[in-house]
């Protein structure tokens, strides 16, 4: 068709519309007397017309707002990783994101979980994964997901395994409630998948709502075996009386996500076995039939302190009223949930045994009422005298909390804890003594004294920035460590990323010290939080292109750049881009925030916009522990939004290892002064 | 670390300034202006999403001048400046649903198999139908071909389908009564159900 021909169609077109409904097609035989292919298409379009209903109608946000949230999703889209081609994000939490993607060697659907960084440096922690992922597969059990394999291609680790076309129990839960035979159906399935991986001598350690998926038709899948094991501290480098030393707790993994599932034994830092999962399984069984936590506290410190003390409201008092909570049914949950490992259901098997008579039982009871609801629980279980006054209740108020201080200081239990010396920092003063250790050089340091040095200056820097010191827990600082040794280790890494010394990161970062110091303290802004810009961006030397096709070294706005002097075709010069970009933070951080401590939040997001800032505080003060301070925002990363957690998580650690290394120069074989002394 | 990094604050004087230029005709400057403007129609999904699940509907329009307002400041801006910029945004919005279900078709390719398993799991999981793809694809088509025909026709397309705009914005934006916008959106969307059922 041509232009002029669409003109004469169209005023057919638009006159016929005007004509009622049933003069219409006269009117096109009369409009277009002899001219059959004008008739055919004004016809055509009129019935369109009247066909089209709502076509288009909706603007096309209303349609595929969803599509353009998710934004991590679009950049990997159809992104290749080893065999796989990733398809759509499934979903992301502590121990990374999961993706669905199709293996084309296959010709199958697989759920990708992308392994945190922090892992990929650990080989002997992957390999111990490695084999007990292939001893559950080898289970091949129908209620334990199946793990295809566990690889890496171009430094990327994953974990393929079958795609689950189904829900979690805690999406299951949100939506509605499941029936009580459906929720007995997957106790009975989690349980007889526990029953064939505990003879197998593996325990899952993990078990929560999050892990455990129903597929429509009822089949029931464990997810993450062995996975919790693969997040577990290493065996300490210090020897605590407190601590057996048996690097079977999970806790650091445990506490990246919820808590409420954890065993008192898991809580307590003490050796696990299977009738850890047995806890668990009760506590989540529990869940569904109350819609809550049997042991909840406001802070998870509370929560240890009822997990390890409380007794939870008898179920046939909480549970909905949909449930009719039988008497052996509360009686089997509670056996679960005994803080002594011994006065527990000793199997898994045993307690598959006690649901299928808790279903025979409801099967065979239809026309009684609910006789258990008035009964407390000790009168439901007379067997639970024991377990009720067990341990910790024997435990006088300070023995506990020496419990508790062991605990966090052992096991990691609490994420950080403050120091009591809160107040103006004064770097001189709090700095604490140096050490032999501050003396040697980071690579002569053998491991502990390594991770004692670290866990010493990040402290000094949170101090340096304003915030009181933070005291972090041994996983956090092994992942700042491994920040660290990738800095250090520069000179060895391949040429594609970061092949530059760290001497020559340092010297390019130096100039612009008291440039950016100046420009921060005029708008009272830590000096401390600019000086490592230049070092973190021009260790990333790289020349990125991102997904709206901007290129350059920091991804400025052309225009932005026009306006520091930087010329287009010079966005990948680092020479260039370092002063722009430090003149770029301080102007923009200048604009937003006043404290020291929404500039290290402005900091974490400075690509993202104030507008991204402000919504993750707002989301962050709903969380528990609300404190404005890096390792807040990464502990809480699951809570904020994606652009956020996957970039603000990785700028925590890579920050401190700047700062450390910017601070210490000496550690690390440069003979040059401290960074902030050049500001001074 | 910074990989994805884009440093989106820009000033009112450059957002009205590559207005200015596209509006006379610097396809360069809409290149500028995309980034810009992508990262705040991502911040309208959010919030669109976000509206949803509580209930409330929300005018597109109505965010769309939001996000004009914050990228160019409260500064005295020329009506003219908004208008490009309701036209930029319904073009970086068509661009980039264009662009996700090209990606879909692309991962579509496969075996039958194949295709069936993506079905289930996208009606799951909520990546975008393959029907709604391939329906934007064949709108995409149309469009240029009717932008051939009708340039006017195929710029109302866009501004209400893809810009969320009403009749009458759309109207004020194009410079045109809206009795012409009424008629040239009725004839488009005639002619593209037409062209987008004959493609199935």
């Amino acid at each position: 068709m041509t232009p002029e021909q669409w003109q004469k169609v169209e005023a057919v077109l638009q006159e016929a519309i005007d004509c009622p409904p049933q003069d219409r097609a006269s009117f096109l035989e009369a409009a277009c007397a002899g001219d059959r292919e004008l008739l055919d298409e004004a016809t055509s379009l009129v019935n369109a017309y009247n066909e089209a209903g709502d076509f288009i109608e909706q603007p096309a946000i209303s349609q595929d707002a969803h599509l353009l949230v998710g934004s991590d999703f679009a950049d990997k889209l159809g992104h290749e990783i080893g065999p796989y081609t990733i398809v759509k994000r499934l979903g992301g939490g502590g121990m990374g994101e999961v993706y669905l993607a199709q293996d084309a060697r296959l010709d199958r659907l697989v759920a990708l979980k992308i392994l945190p960084a922090y892992f990929a440096s650990d080989d002997a922690r992957l390999r111990r994964f490695q084999r007990e992922a292939k001893a559950v597969s080898a289970l091949n059990h129908p209620n334990i997901l199946t793990i295809h394999e566990v690889g890496e291609a171009a430094g990327i680790r994953y974990i393929a395994t079958e795609f689950i076309d189904g829900a979690t129990i805690r999406q299951l839960l949100a939506k509605q409630a499941l029936s009580l035979d459906e929720i007995l159906d997957t106790a009975e399935q989690i349980c007889s998948a526990l029953v064939a991986a505990h003879v197998a001598g593996i325990v899952h350690r993990d078990i929560k709502p999050e892990n455990i998926m129903r597929r429509a038709d009822g089949l029931v899948k464990i997810l993450d075996f062995g996975i919790a094991k693969l997040l577990e501290p290493e065996a300490p480098d210090y020897q605590d009386e407190a601590q057996p030393g048996h690097g079977t707790h999970t806790e650091a993994g445990l506490l990246l996500g919820t808590i409420g599932y954890m065993s008192p034994e898991q809580a307590r830092g003490l050796p696990v076995d299977e009738r850890t999962d047995i806890w668990s399984l009760g506590v989540v069984v529990y869940e569904m039939l109350a819609h809550r936590l049997p042991f909840t506290g406001a802070t998870r410190m509370d929560t240890i302190v009822a997990i390890l003390q409380r007794d939870p409201a008898p179920l046939s008092e909480v549970a909905g009223d949909q449930y009719n909570v039988s008497a052996l049914l509360e009686q089997t949950i509670s056996r679960c949930l005994r803080k002594e490992m011994t006065d527990r259901l000793g199997s898994a098997n045993e307690l598959l045994g006690e649901l299928k008579r808790v279903r025979e039982q409801l099967n065979n009871r239809t026309n009684l009422t609910r006789p258990a609801v008035k009964l407390r629980r000790q009168e439901a279980d007379p067997s639970s005298k024991s377990a009720a006054h067990s341990l910790p209740r024997k435990y006088s108020w300070p023995l506990l909390a020496l419990v508790l201080v062991l605990v966090a200081a052992t096991a990691g239990s609490i994420l950080y804890r403050r120091s009591e010396t809160a107040g103006p920092a004064n770097p001189a003063l709090s700095v604490r003594p140096t050490t032999a250790i501050s003396n040697k050089l980071y690579s002569e340091m053998n491991e502990a004294e390594q991770l004692d040095f670290i866990d010493q200056q990040e402290q000094r820097i949170s101090m340096m920035m304003g915030d009181r010191p933070v005291k972090l827990n041994t996983e956090a600082v092994r992942v700042i460590k491994s920040y660290v040794d990738q800095f250090a280790a520069r000179d060895r890494l391949s040429a594609d990323l970061g092949s530059e010394r760290i001497d020559k990161v340092y010297a390019r970062a130096r100039p612009y010290v008291p440039l950016i110091a100046r420009s921060f303290a005029a708008r009272k802004v830590p000096i401390i939080i600019g000086i490592y810009l230049p070092v973190i961006e021009s260790a990333y030397r790289n020349c990125y292109e991102n997904t709206i096709g901007a290129r350059g070294l920091f991804q400025f706005m052309p225009q932005t750049a026009d306006r520091y002097g930087v010329a287009r075709q010079d966005m990948c010069d680092v020479e260039k881009m370092t002063p722009a970009a430090a003149h770029y933070m301080a102007d923009s951080m200048a604009e937003l925030g006043e404290d020291s401590q929404s500039m290290t939040l402005v900091l974490l997001s400075y690509n993202r916009g104030a507008e991204s800032v402000r919504n993750n505080l707002r989301q962050l003060r709903d969380a528990e522990n609300y404190e404005r301070n890096f390792w807040t925002l990464f502990a809480h990363r699951d809570e904020l939004d994606d652009a956020f957690r996957n970039e603000g998580a990785h700028y925590v650690p890579g920050f401190f290892a700047a700062a450390i290394i910017g601070e210490n120069p000496q550690n690390f074989g440069l003979p040059l002064p401290p960074l902030s002394k050049l500001a001074e | 670390m910074l990989e994805s990094a884009s440093m989106m604050t820009v000033n009112a004087d450059d957002l009205t300034g590559l207005l200015v230029e596209w509006g006379q005709g610097n396809k360069a400057a809409l290149d500028r202006l995309t980034p810009l403007v992508y990262d705040e129609i991502r911040r309208i999904a959010h919030r669109y999403v976000q509206r949803e699940r509580e209930g409330q509907t929300l005018q597109t329009t109505a965010l769309v001048n939001e996000a004009y307002l914050r990228l160019a400041g409260s500064g005295d801006i020329a009506w003219q400046n908004r208008a490009h910029f309701y036209a930029v945004t319904a073009q970086v919005m068509r661009r980039i649903l264009i662009d996700h279900a090209r990606r879909r078709q692309y991962v579509k390719h496969g075996g039958e198999t194949q295709r069936v398993a993506f079905e289930v799991a996208i009606s799951e999981v909520g990546l975008m139908s393959q029907p709604r793809a391939a329906e934007l694809l064949a709108l995409d088509e149309a469009l240029d071909e009717l932008a051939r025909l009708d340039p006017r026709k195929s710029q109302v397309v866009e501004l209400r389908y893809f810009g969320g705009l009403s009749l009458e914005e759309t109207a004020k934006v194009l410079e045109v009564s809206l009795m012409t916008v009424r008629r040239d959106w009725r004839a488009a969307k005639a002619w593209l159900y037409k062209a987008v059922k004959s493609e199935r």
